[in-house]
């Protein structure tokens, strides 16, 4: 057992600098954008903000390989946060194109409705969302955590508030910002709770405390970290867009901007899941080796926690997959869609979950029939972490085209009166035969969205692929009944992929719109160009991860392993290997 | 001759279909003519490649004993838990499905062309990822991938509905689409579940069918309520999506309506193929890989093999639209099939795999010709139609050959599988199930008889009202807005017709001639993967026949 008092006064050096040198670029770019605004002109804005990106990249670039785990100064650099580091500069940028629309333009506020362009504030806002979710990725203490969640969630009001000036947007805001602040508080709620066990913020103390067998601590633990950790779940489901706080979904992405929307539906999941992972960390103990006890108290709680985010799971893929068949507005039936792929998403967590609940020293699923001593692992986290990243390529490809193809025309005859003004593309209907007035733009969204759906051989498939094996590997060799861990988890994965049955019906309305009806309606698209190389760009690495799945997924592989040896014990080589790893 | 190796060749008539979807595309701005014709050249090519492939098959004596033929393998998603390749072959359960779905591309191409003019580089293009979808899905060595193909084809047979479909097309398109993809999903959760007990029976993450088929026949899941019944509940699984895609009884509705509304191309490969897919999967994996719960439902399927029959054949007598009565007699044609499989007798098996092919050719003929029906006449309705002969003699003869196809007239190639299915059925019903079950299979065996007789009756009724009695006109009101052209003019089958009707009927000869030239490929690797049901469903008609009573001594006289 490692001192307490050793690690709880870790020392702030140099080196936790050097450690988030790729977020304190993005922080100086945000610094830059802000005053560039008054001597670079206002058009500087997203170059500031592309730049900044690019340059945090070429740092992040520097950082040591991902096997290794340096934690100095509440900072935790390990494989888990380069892959969240990358996802989340990989997507900034794509986002970064979207939400400028026309990398150039300047703000035009046309009365109400969307505002085009960009103005600096908004992109040194969109850089500081992006170092605090990145910092949210490094954070190896709950303060740290905190604050990278706070930086997180302000910088998203006020885009909430910049995009679009009517009362849409306003109501978006307003509700944004109320159900933000019950989450932050709920998760501050749980890390309260925490250092209350821990003595400590710090999580790797927390984590060495709930393995001690002390009757006090285990005591403790027993009251306060169910507590703890049901808070930071319901307080995760926010920024997931989870049941119960869904359902704030549908009417913000309605009230804003096809960008925001497209950061809105991203973004926070990433830190969603982030938080979920560093907490589960805290009791997940490496399974294979009898040093690494799961404590008693852990291990009650995390009974608890794999059988909420299951339940959680199920009803919220339903829900939002169910809400999302009556919807007309496009971004409201996104908003639904985003729901259901945050119950996507959960079951990894559960599955995760589940595996920490398993005892020490007994890996995952009943070895007892085999006879060859091989272990199945697919870890929870992996599929969850591979299925965000297919999720968000298509997600930012569809608002991207979205952005991108702008305005269409109301249908106008010529000598019929003065030709009506320009309409924002909002419902599925405005969709109407886009095939034929743009092509490609047709051709990415249908990409896209079937994509989404789980068709193969597209990366969404590989991310329910990956998300149905793991949870059907969980107690492998148990029999399955309605009251097993086996028969929780079968149905899972068959409400998992029902699921994708019915999510197929509205992704499949949006095509039929687009590929069988036909319009006299002209689109403009007049979103700028940015957006649709964004929307290129999405699709280029749309069918790259088609094609080579493997590299994208050992990342998360990588990932997801290094989540569950967030315990100070020397035990990550003592994982069962697995031939062709 | 040797040079292209088979494994090149293999992959050379999958990507084919490919390289002339791009040509197709890319000529897309020089008009209808460059682009069908390279459409057509395309589908030339793979057929002859194809066709060349199965000679080289034949006469690999290893290949016709049962091995695997051009093996191809790239590994694709390899890592973790994953061991998932391009892995591709064929063997004897496949060789002739894969050759059909490369015969029948020439027929979609050839029957849209002239009746496809708007956008028609889409069109072919969606073709022909179809016919390399379909060649894939019977290629297809890797659990994975098969899955891939499998669920694959339902996109370009989606836009194909949807874009140049009729009336109903939209609805067709999403009904059809969510239907089967309900159903696949669970078989998706099915094969996931017998790769992971492979793995942690074997030691190794495979994927590979083969090696699957080979570890549960070594380790088979357990079929009692200690284990959980996992071969039943992994059996039912598979059953969810095959079913759909076969279509049984009564998870049909989807077919009618696609079939209608699908352009005649769509429908040629639906019928032809696609509805396949789900018989060849269950010779595939649930037979070899799942035989106790296969024999413990082979009764039932073989039941509702029979429903389909009756049925599909009484649904069909009273439909008034020659394509939905066609779409109809498919649903009764499957049902010959699966009554067949799940006979599980070595005759009623290979004709099953045979009738396969003969439905494959006959059903997509008919749908081709009434396709040409609608072109001529603007309508399908029957009571519309009448004294077709007198005006196209030559389609008349085609559409009467297909039809002595599909009704079993001995001397073609129906009559062959029919048969075979039939007496296998009365085999299984006389000689190989207990007591209790006898009745029971006797009466669907003759049921099945009687659905032939329905079968011939709607066929030749239908072809009697269309084809003979007076010359009748289409009313001209509600035709869509084409004034008179002369409807009672002669209108023959034109070349492009005729080549896409030739080879079909070339191969309802053949087959019908020396169905042993075609049995014999498919023997061995049928009789391997249907081995070990047939011997878990003679092991349970054991368990339930009664061991034969001691005559009772208290009935002797004193």
């Amino acid at each position: 057992m490692i001192p307490l008092a050793a690690l709880t006064t870790l020392p702030t050096s140099l080196e936790s600098f050097s450690l988030v040198a790729p977020e304190i670029a993005l922080v100086v770019a945000a610094l830059v954008a802000f005053l560039g605004g008054a001597f670079l002109g206002l058009r500087s804005g997203w170059v500031i903000a592309l730049l900044g990106i690019a340059a945090a990249w070429a740092l992040a670039g520097g950082q040591p390989a991902d096997a290794a785990t340096i934690t100095s100064g509440g900072v935790r650099v390990d494989g888990f946060s380069t892959f969240i580091r990358w996802l989340v500069l990989g997507l900034g940028a794509l986002l970064a194109l979207v939400q400028s629309g026309d990398l150039f333009a300047t703000a035009v506020s046309r009365g109400p409705g969307i505002r085009r362009g960009g103005t600096c504030e908004e992109a040194g806002t969109f850089l500081l969302l992006l170092a605090g979710l990145s910092l949210v990725g490094v954070a190896g203490d709950l303060v740290l955590l905190f604050v990278g969640l706070e930086l997180v969630s302000i910088p998203t009001y006020i885009l909430l508030a910049l995009k679009r000036i009517d009362a849409h947007g306003q109501e978006a805001s307003l509700k944004y910002f109320f159900l933000s602040l019950v989450s932050s508080s709920l998760f501050l709620y749980a890390a309260v709770c925490l250092y209350g066990i821990g003595g400590s913020t710090d999580l790797q103390s927390i984590a060495a405390r709930l393995q001690s067998t002390d009757a006090k601590i285990a005591g403790m633990a027993t009251v306060l970290l169910p507590a703890a950790l049901g808070m930071a779940m319901v307080g995760a489901a926010f920024r997931l867009a989870a049941v119960p706080m869904h359902f704030y979904a549908p009417d913000v992405y309605e009230g804003t901007s096809p960008g925001n929307a497209a950061l809105l539906s991203t973004l926070p999941k990433v830190a969603g899941v982030v938080v979920l992972a560093r907490l589960l960390g805290l009791a997940i103990a490496p399974d294979t080796t009898a040093a690494a006890q799961v404590g008693p108290a852990a291990q009650a709680s995390l009974d608890l926690l794999w059988k909420l985010a299951v339940v959680i799971a199920a009803v919220t893929m339903t829900v939002g997959n169910v809400m999302a068949l009556w919807q007309r507005n496009l971004r409201r039936l996104l908003g639904c869609s985003s729901i259901a792929h945050a119950g996507y998403l959960l079951v990894g967590v559960a599955v995760a979950a589940a595996a920490g609940a398993t005892q020490a020293g007994q890996p995952l699923g009943d070895t007892t029939a085999l006879d060859t001593g091989w272990t199945m692992v697919l870890g929870g986290m992996t599929s969850s972490l591979f299925y965000l990243a297919t999720y968000a390529l298509a997600t930012i490809g569809i608002f991207g085209a979205v952005a991108y193809l702008g305005h269409r025309w109301p249908e106008w005859t010529a000598g019929s009166g003065p030709r009506p003004p320009r309409e924002e593309i909002a419902t599925v209907d405005d969709l109407d035969g886009l095939a034929s007035t743009n092509p490609v733009a047709a051709f990415a969204i249908a990409a896209f969205l079937l994509s989404l759906a789980g068709i193969p051989p597209l990366p969404g498939f590989w991310g329910k692929l990956s998300l149905a094996a793991s949870a059907l590997q969980v107690d492998w060799n148990a029999a399955i009944s309605l009251d097993s861990r086996r028969g929780w988890f079968v149905g899972l994965a068959v409400v998992l992929v029902l699921n994708a049955a019915i999510a197929a019906a509205y992704y499949l309305r949006i095509i039929s719109a687009m590929y069988f009806k036909t319009t006299k309606r002209g689109v403009q698209a007049d979103g700028g160009i940015a957006a649709g190389l964004a929307m290129l760009a999405c699709l280029v690495l749309v069918a790259a991860v088609t094609v080579q799945p493997r590299r994208l997924f050992m990342a998360a592989s990588r990932a997801g392993d290094a989540v569950s040896g967030t315990l100070p014990v020397a035990v990550a080589d003592a994982r069962p290997t697995i031939p062709g790893r | 001759m040797n040079a292209l190796s088979p494994s090149t060749h293999l992959l050379l008539v999958i990507a084919a279909p490919l390289i002339g979807a791009i040509v197709a595309w890319l000529f897309r701005s020089w008009g209808l003519a460059a682009v069908r014709q390279s459409a057509a050249n395309t589908a030339i090519v793979t057929l002859v490649l194809a066709g060349w492939l199965v000679v080289r098959f034949l006469s690999d004596p290893a290949a016709m004993a049962g091995e695997p033929y051009g093996l191809v393998e790239f590994p694709w998603l390899v890592g973790g838990i994953f061991d998932v390749k391009l892995s591709l072959g064929l063997d004897g359960l496949s060789i002739w499905m894969f050759a059909l779905s490369a015969l029948l591309s020439i027929t979609a191409v050839f029957v849209s062309w002239d009746a496809i003019r708007d956008r028609p580089a889409g069109f072919y293009v969606l073709l022909l990822v179809l016919e390399a979808a379909m060649l894939g899905v019977f290629a297809a060595r890797d659990v994975i991938l098969f899955y891939v193909f499998f669920e694959f084809t339902l996109v370009p047979l989606f836009f194909l509905i949807g874009i140049w479909g009729h009336d109903e097309r939209r609805k067709a398109a999403v009904k059809f689409f969510i239907y089967t993809l309900a159903g696949s999903v669970l078989t998706f959760l099915g094969l996931l579940a017998i790769i992971l007990w492979n793995a942690s029976h074997t030691g190794t993450v495979t994927f590979d069918i083969a090696a699957l088929t080979a570890a549960m026949k070594a380790h088979p899941m357990p079929m009692d309520a200690g284990g959980g019944w996992l071969q039943l509940i992994v059996f039912l699984a598979l059953l969810a999506g095959f079913a759909v895609k076969v279509p049984i009884v009564p998870l049909h509705t989807w077919l009618p309506l696609a079939h209608v509304e699908a352009p005649t191309g769509g429908s040629v490969d639906l019928a032809g193929v696609l509805l396949k897919i789900g018989i060849y999967g269950f010779l595939r994996f649930s037979l070899p890989m799942l035989p106790e719960a296969s024999a413990l439902a082979a009764p039932w399927l073989f039941g509702l093999g029979v429903v389909g029959i009756i049925y599909g054949a009484l649904v069909a007598l009273v439909q008034t639209d020659l394509k939905r009565l066609i779409a109809y007699s498919s649903v009764s044609h499957m049902g010959y099939i699966v009554m067949g499989l799940f006979a599980l007798t070595p005759v009623a098996t290979e004709g099953a795999n045979l009738q396969l092919i003969n439905h494959g050719l006959s059903s997509a003929g008919l749908f081709a010709l009434v396709g040409m029906i609608y072109e001529r006449f603007h309508t399908r309705n029957i009571a519309s139609l009448g004294g077709i002969a007198s005006r196209a003699p030559w389609l008349t003869v085609f559409f009467m050959l297909f039809t002595f196809s599909s009704i079993g007239l001995p001397g073609l190639n129906g009559f062959v599988g029919e048969f075979m299915i039939l007496a296998g059925s009365f085999q299984r019903a006389w000689s190989g199930v207990a007591p209790s079950f006898s009745f029971a299979y006797l009466l669907m065996a003759v049921t099945a008889v009687v659905g032939v007789v329905l079968g011939a009756w709607y066929m030749l009724w239908a072809v009697e009202r269309a084809f003979f009695g007076p010359s009748r006109e289409p009313p001209r009101s509600g035709h869509d807005g084409h004034d008179g052209h002369g409807h009672a003019d002669r209108c023959d089958l034109k070349w492009h017709e005729l080549v896409a009707l030739a080879p079909l009927a070339v191969f309802v000869l053949w087959i019908g001639l020396t169905p042993a030239t075609f049995l014999r490929p498919a023997a061995p690797a049928i009789r391997a993967a249907t081995q070990a049901s047939a011997d878990a469903f003679a092991a349970r008609m054991r368990d339930a026949t009664p061991t034969a009573q001691p005559i009772a001594r208290t009935a002797q006289l004193p």
